[in-house]
C-alpha cells in the first residue's frame, strides 16, 4: 500500500503545509465530512437576494462568485463576500414536496397551514404526518437525522440540533425529525449545547484523581449496568416496544462511548458568552464539527427581536414585516410597503452574518489540504420559498465544497420551467429534494431520491424530484 | 361496559411525570438539573407514546440528573442511613448485608415494583465492584444512578399477559396506571401494598383507591396538567406575551404574563377540588388573586379569594391567561380567540388560512377615521374565500372583544362602544349571543362540548388517541359524564374502571 502525496505530508506533520488549491480537492479516507443545515424562518425577498444573470432565463444561468467585485453582490449576500469562492448561491428552488403535500391535503383534508406545512417538509422532502384534529407535524426521518444515522461512530453524537425551535403558531417545530411524528429534541441554550459537548468528553487532568473524579469516572459503568437492564427487559416486550428500548438502550451505549473516549488536547475549550446567543452558537457549532464530536449539525435561528436587527423593539417580524414585503404579490388585502421589504431584506442579511460567523470559524482551521469548512457542506435554506408563504420559488446556499465533491464559487440561477404540483401557481425551478440527494451523493451514498421521488404536477405532466442538481456536483 | 380494548403502547414518563417522581422520592433532595427536551405532543398533549422515541439530548440529561440526584441523596450520614435503611456499615460484612437491603428496598420504590431475583444478581454485583473501589456511600450513590436510567424507572413497563382474550393488567402495573392518571407520579406505599395484596382487581377496589388518590394534594398536578394543555392556559407564557404595547397596558410586564398563569392554575385547581365540573370551570367567578393579578382585573387593594365582578366576568374563557395567551402585544385577534375556543373546547378544527393571505394584525388606514377591531377584522375577513371559516370563528371570537389584549374589562375602543355580540355555529347552543357570559353559559350545557373534554380526558388517560374498537366505550364515558353533569372526578374514577383501562393483550399493539 503506498500513501499518496497528502497522506505522506500529514503522516510527517506536515499537513498543514499543503493548503488549499484550486482543483479537485478530494478527501483522504481519514478527513471527515460533515454537513451543517442553517434553517431559518420565513424567506427572502427576491429583491434582497438575486443577482443579475446573463443569459436566457430557461436555461441554468451562471455567475462566477470570485470574478464578482463586492459591491455587485446582492445586499442579503454581501457579508458572505470573503468566502466567494467557496459558495454556490442557488437561486429558483422549488419546496416542491412542500407544494405536492399541500395539493394532496387540499384534495384529502388536513392541515396544510402553510408554516406547519413548510416546517414539517423543509428537512424530510416528504409530506406531513396528519394527525386528526391538530396540526401536521413531520411524516418522515429529516435528511439531518438519516446523515446521523448513516455517519454514527461509536464516541461521536450522531447529530447535533440546535437553536430556537421555531414557533410558528404556537406549536414547537424544531425541522428536524427522527422518524414520522417525532421531532428532534432542540438544544435552545449554547452553554448547555457546550457543556453537552465538553463535558461528555472532559477527563481529570493527570494526577490521583479525587473521590468525586473517582466517582465521577464510573459513569460509563454506571451505563453499562444501565445497558444491562435494558437488554434483560427489552426481548420480553412486544415488537414496538421492544424496538424502543434497543433504540433506547443504543444511545445508552453511544453515551458510555462517548464517556470513555478521551478528547482530543485541541479540542479543550471554555465556552465563551460573548456576542448574541446565535454567535454563541455559531462557535459551539464550529467546536463540535472541528474536534469532530459530530458531524451533523442543524441549527434553526430565531426570528429576532426587531432592536436585533436595527428595528423597535416590539417589532413583529410575522405580524407586521413579512407578509407585506413584495411588491405585487397579491393578498387578501394587501399591505405591501417598502419599510416592510426594507425589513425583511435587514433580516436576511441579519442572518448572513451570522453564518458568516461560522464560516470564519469553520475556514480558520486548517484540516488536510484545505480548512474544516473545505470538507464541509453548511447548507442555507429557509423556511418558505418567500416571507409572503409561497414555496415555490425559494434561495438556498451551500458553503465549502464536502471535501471537494461539490462545486463552488459560483450563483445559479434555475430556470422557472417545472409545472408547480399544487394548482394556479406559476413553473417552477428544480426540487429542493434534489438538492439533498446532492449531498447524499457527496457523501457517497447513491439515493436516487430523498422524500417524495416525485408529483403529478396540477396540468397532469409528472414532475420529478430525483436525481441531484449536476450544476452543484465536481467531477474528479 | 363492552370489553374493547385498545393498544396499550410503552409509556416513557412525560417530563412532568420524570420530575414529579423525583420529587416524590426524593423530596429532601433540592438539585439544580438541566432542562430536558420538550416532549413534544401529537395531540394537545405531553405524554404522547407516539411521540417518545428516546433521542441522544434525552438520554444525556436523563444521566446527568440521575447522577445529581443520587450525589444529593447521599450528601449526608443521616441521608444514608434513610435511604438504606442502615444504621451501621463500617464493617464489610455490614456493608455487603446493607447493599443487599438498600437495593430491594430502594429498588422497589424506583422500580414501583419488587426487584426480581435476576435484577437483584446484576444490581448487587455491580454494588459489590463499586464497594471495593471506592466506599460504601460511593457504591450507593452509584447504584442509585443506575437505577433511576434504568428502563424500569423510565418506562412504565408492563410485561404482556397470556396470549388470547384480554387479561387484567398485572396488580404493580395497574398501581402505576392509576398513580400516573391522577398524580403524574409514583404510586404511593398504600398504592405498592394494595397491588402486593393483589387488591386492585374489582371495581369496588379501583373505586375505593380512585377516591383516595382524588383527595390528595397530588391529584391538582393531573387537573392542571390536563386543563392547562388542552385549554392551551400557558401559552400567556410564550415570548410573544411577554410585552403589551403602552396604549393596551403600560404597567404589563413579563412578572404580569406569570400572574395571570399562576391565577389561572390557581382557579383550576381550587375549582376542580371544590365543585369539580367543566360547567363551573366555563362559569365561576372565583378567583384567588395576588397584587399583580388583581391589577390586571382592574381590582384594587384586595388579594386572596375573591369573586369577580358579575358584570364583568365567568370561567375561564375570562381570565386574563386565555384572553391574553390568544392576543397579540397590540391588539385582540378575534379569529385566534374563536379558533382556540372550536379547536380545544369543541374539538373541530378549522382549515388554515389559504395560501398567501395577509395575516398580520388589521390596522386603521390613515384619514379613515376610528374604528374598532372587530370593524377591521369584519373588513379584512369579508371575501367570501374568507367567511367559510371566519363566519364561525369571528363568530366566536367577537364574542370576547370586551377584553383587552392584556385581558382587561372595556366597554368603549377607540372612542367606539364594544360590540360583542356574536354566532355559534356547529354545535348543538346555536345562535346568536351577546358577550363572554353568555357565550360562556352556553358552552357550559353545552353536549359537544363535554363530549370534547371526555375524548381529551380518555386521550390523556391513555396517552393515545382512542382506537375504533373504543368507540362504544368512549360513547359510554361521555354519557356518564353528561349524566353527571359534567363532573370531571367521576369521569376519572369511570376511566380508571373501564375496561381499556383495566385490561390490556398480551402484544402492546393486538
Amino acid at each position: 500500500m503506498t500513501l499518496d502525496r497528502r497522506q505522506l505530508l500529514k503522516a510527517l506533520g506536515l499537513g498543514a503545509l499543503v493548503g488549499p488549491r484550486a482543483g479537485a480537492l478530494a478527501a483522504p479516507q481519514d478527513t471527515p465530512r460533515r454537513v451543517v443545515f442553517f434553517v431559518q424562518p420565513h424567506g427572502h425577498v427576491p429583491k434582497g437576494w438575486t443577482m443579475p444573470v446573463p443569459g436566457p432565463t430557461d436555461d441554468v444561468g451562471r455567475l462566477s462568485l470570485p470574478d464578482l467585485p463586492a459591491e455587485r453582490w446582492s445586499e442579503v449576500l454581501r457579508p458572505l463576500t470573503p468566502f466567494a469562492s467557496k459558495l454556490s448561491v442557488i437561486e429558483g428552488l422549488s419546496h416542491a414536496s412542500v407544494l405536492a403535500d399541500i395539493a394532496q391535503v387540499n384534495r384529502t383534508g388536513g392541515d396544510a397551514n402553510n408554516h406547519q406545512i413548510a416546517v414539517a417538509g423543509l428537512l424530510t422532502g416528504a409530506r406531513a404526518a396528519q394527525n386528526p384534529g391538530q396540526r401536521c407535524t413531520g411524516g418522515a426521518r429529516s435528511i439531518d437525522q438519516e446523515l446521523a444515522l448513516r455517519l454514527a461512530a461509536p464516541g461521536r453524537f450522531g447529530s447535533r440540533v440546535y437553536g430556537a425551535g421555531y414557533v410558528p403558531n404556537q406549536t414547537v417545530s424544531p425541522f428536524s425529525f427522527l422518524g414520522p411524528a417525532q421531532a428532534t429534541p432542540v438544544v435552545g441554550d449554547p452553554k448547555v449545547a457546550f457543556d453537552d459537548l465538553i463535558g461528555a468528553t472532559s477527563q481529570a487532568p493527570g494526577g490521583t484523581p479525587s473521590r468525586a473524579e473517582r466517582l465521577r469516572g464510573e459513569r460509563a459503568s454506571v451505563l453499562d449496568l444501565v445497558g444491562q437492564e435494558f437488554e434483560a427487559l427489552a426481548p420480553r416486550l412486544g415488537a414496538d416496544d421492544r424496538r424502543k428500548l434497543e433504540h433506547h438502550r443504543a444511545l445508552v451505549r453511544d453515551l458510555e462511548r462517548s464517556l470513555a473516549s478521551g478528547v482530543a488536547p485541541a479540542c479543550e475549550a471554555a465556552f465563551d458568552a460573548s456576542g448574541t446567543r446565535v454567535t454563541q452558537f455559531m462557535r459551539v457549532i464550529a467546536l463540535a464539527l472541528r474536534c469532530d464530536l459530530t458531524r451533523v449539525v442543524t441549527y434553526v435561528a430565531p426570528v429576532p427581536q426587531g432592536d436585533e436587527f436595527g428595528y423597535p423593539a416590539d417589532a413583529n417580524v410575522h405580524g407586521m414585516y413579512a407578509h407585506g414585503s413584495i411588491e405585487g404579490a397579491t393578498a387578501c388585502g394587501q399591505l405591501y410597503t417598502p419599510l416592510n421589504e426594507r425589513a425583511m431584506i435587514d433580516l436576511g442579511t441579519w442572518y448572513a452574518r451570522h453564518l458568516a460567523t461560522l464560516l470564519g470559524e469553520l475556514d480558520a482551521v486548517p484540516e488536510g489540504d484545505g480548512t474544516v469548512l473545505d470538507h464541509t457542506a453548511v447548507v442555507w435554506l429557509t423556511e418558505l420559498g418567500t416571507p409572503t408563504h409561497e414555496h415555490h420559488d425559494a434561495f438556498a446556499l451551500v458553503a465549502g465544497s464536502l471535501g471537494g465533491t461539490l462545486q463552488t464559487g459560483q450563483y445559479l440561477r434555475y430556470p422557472r420551467t417545472a409545472s408547480s404540483p399544487l394548482p394556479g401557481f406559476p413553473l417552477t425551478g428544480p426540487a429542493h429534494n434534489r438538492l439533498l440527494v446532492t449531498l447524499l451523493q457527496a457523501l457517497g451514498f447513491r439515493d436516487r431520491t430523498f422524500g417524495l421521488p416525485g408529483a403529478i404536477a396540477a396540468d397532469g405532466t409528472s414532475v420529478s424530484f430525483a436525481g441531484p442538481l449536476p450544476e452543484l456536483q465536481r467531477r474528479s | 361496559m363492552p370489553e374493547a380494548v385498545g393498544p396499550a403502547p410503552l409509556r416513557r414518563l412525560s417530563n412532568g411525570e420524570y420530575l414529579h417522581t423525583l420529587s416524590d422520592l426524593f423530596p429532601d433532595v433540592a438539585a439544580t438539573l438541566p432542562p430536558l427536551p420538550a416532549d413534544l405532543g401529537v395531540g394537545f398533549f405531553d405524554n404522547e407514546a407516539q411521540a417518545q422515541e428516546p433521542s441522544d439530548v434525552r438520554i444525556a440529561r436523563f444521566e446527568t440528573i440521575a447522577a445529581l440526584h443520587a450525589q444529593a441523596a447521599v450528601a449526608t450520614l443521616a441521608q444514608v442511613r434513610t435511604l438504606t435503611g442502615c444504621e451501621d456499615w463500617f464493617t464489610p460484612a455490614l456493608a455487603t448485608a446493607c447493599g443487599e437491603r438498600f437495593i430491594d428496598g430502594e429498588g422497589m420504590r424506583v422500580f414501583r415494583r419488587p426487584v426480581t431475583a435476576e435484577e437483584h444478581a446484576r444490581l448487587s454485583a455491580a454494588f459489590g465492584r463499586w464497594l471495593g473501589a471506592l466506599d460504601f456511600e460511593g457504591a450507593v450513590q452509584l447504584t442509585l444512578t443506575a437505577m433511576l436510567q434504568s428502563p424500569q424507572f423510565l418506562y412504565r413497563v408492563e410485561l404482556p399477559g397470556p396470549p388470547g382474550e384480554p387479561t387484567p393488567v398485572e396488580p404493580y402495573a395497574m398501581a402505576s396506571r392509576l398513580s400516573y392518571l391522577l398524580w403524574e407520579s409514583a404510586p404511593d406505599q398504600t398504592l405498592l401494598d394494595a397491588a402486593q395484596a393483589d387488591a386492585l382487581r374489582t371495581p369496588e377496589q379501583l373505586r375505593t383507591q380512585v377516591t383516595r388518590l382524588l383527595a390528595d394534594p397530588r391529584a391538582r398536578r393531573t387537573l392542571w396538567s390536563f386543563h392547562r394543555q388542552w385549554l392551551g392556559l400557558e401559552r400567556v407564557l410564550d415570548d410573544e406575551h411577554t410585552q403589551r404595547t403602552a396604549e393596551v397596558d403600560p404597567g404589563w410586564t413579563p412578572a404580569s404574563a406569570q400572574a395571570a398563569a399562576r391565577e389561572t392554575q390557581r382557579f383550576v385547581e381550587e375549582t376542580m377540588a371544590l365543585d369539580g365540573t367543566l360547567s363551573a370551570l366555563l362559569l365561576s367567578r372565583s378567583a384567588w388573586l395576588d397584587d399583580e393579578s388583581a391589577r390586571l382585573y382592574g381590582l384594587s387593594a384586595v388579594s386572596g379569594a375573591v369573586e369577580l365582578p358579575a358584570t364583568e366576568r365567568a370561567g375561564v374563557l375570562t381570565r386574563v391567561a386565555f384572553l391574553a395567551g390568544t392576543s397579540h402585544r397590540g391588539a385582540t385577534s378575534p379569529p385566534i380567540r374563536g379558533n382556540a375556543i372550536a379547536l380545544r373546547l369543541l374539538c373541530q378544527l378549522p382549515n388554515p388560512p389559504p395560501p398567501g393571505v395577509d395575516l398580520s394584525p388589521p390596522k386603521e388606514q390613515p384619514g379613515g377615521g376610528p374604528k374598532t377591531n372587530r370593524t377591521l377584522f369584519e373588513e379584512r375577513t369579508a371575501p367570501p374565500t374568507c367567511q367559510g371559516c371566519h363566519a364561525s370563528l369571528n363568530g366566536l371570537g367577537f364574542g370576547l372583544e370586551h377584553y383587552g389584549a392584556a385581558g382587561a374589562y372595556q366597554v368603549q375602543e377607540r372612542g367606539l362602544p364594544i360590540d360583542a355580540r356574536g354566532v355559534l355555529r356547529r354545535t348543538d347552543v346555536d345562535g346568536p349571543f351577546d358577550g363572554a357570559l353568555e357565550l360562556s353559559q352556553r358552552l357550559a350545557r353545552s353536549t359537544v362540548v363535554q363530549r370534547c373534554a371526555a375524548e381529551q380526558w380518555v386521550r390523556y388517560a391513555l396517552g393515545r388517541a382512542p382506537v375504533a374498537v373504543e368507540g362504544p366505550q368512549v360513547e359510554l364515558l361521555t354519557q356518564r359524564f353528561l349524566d353527571s353533569g359534567g363532573d370531571v372526578r367521576a369521569l376519572l374514577t369511570d376511566i380508571a374502571l373501564s375496561p381499556t383501562f383495566r385490561l390490556r393483550h398480551a402484544e402492546a399493539t393486538p
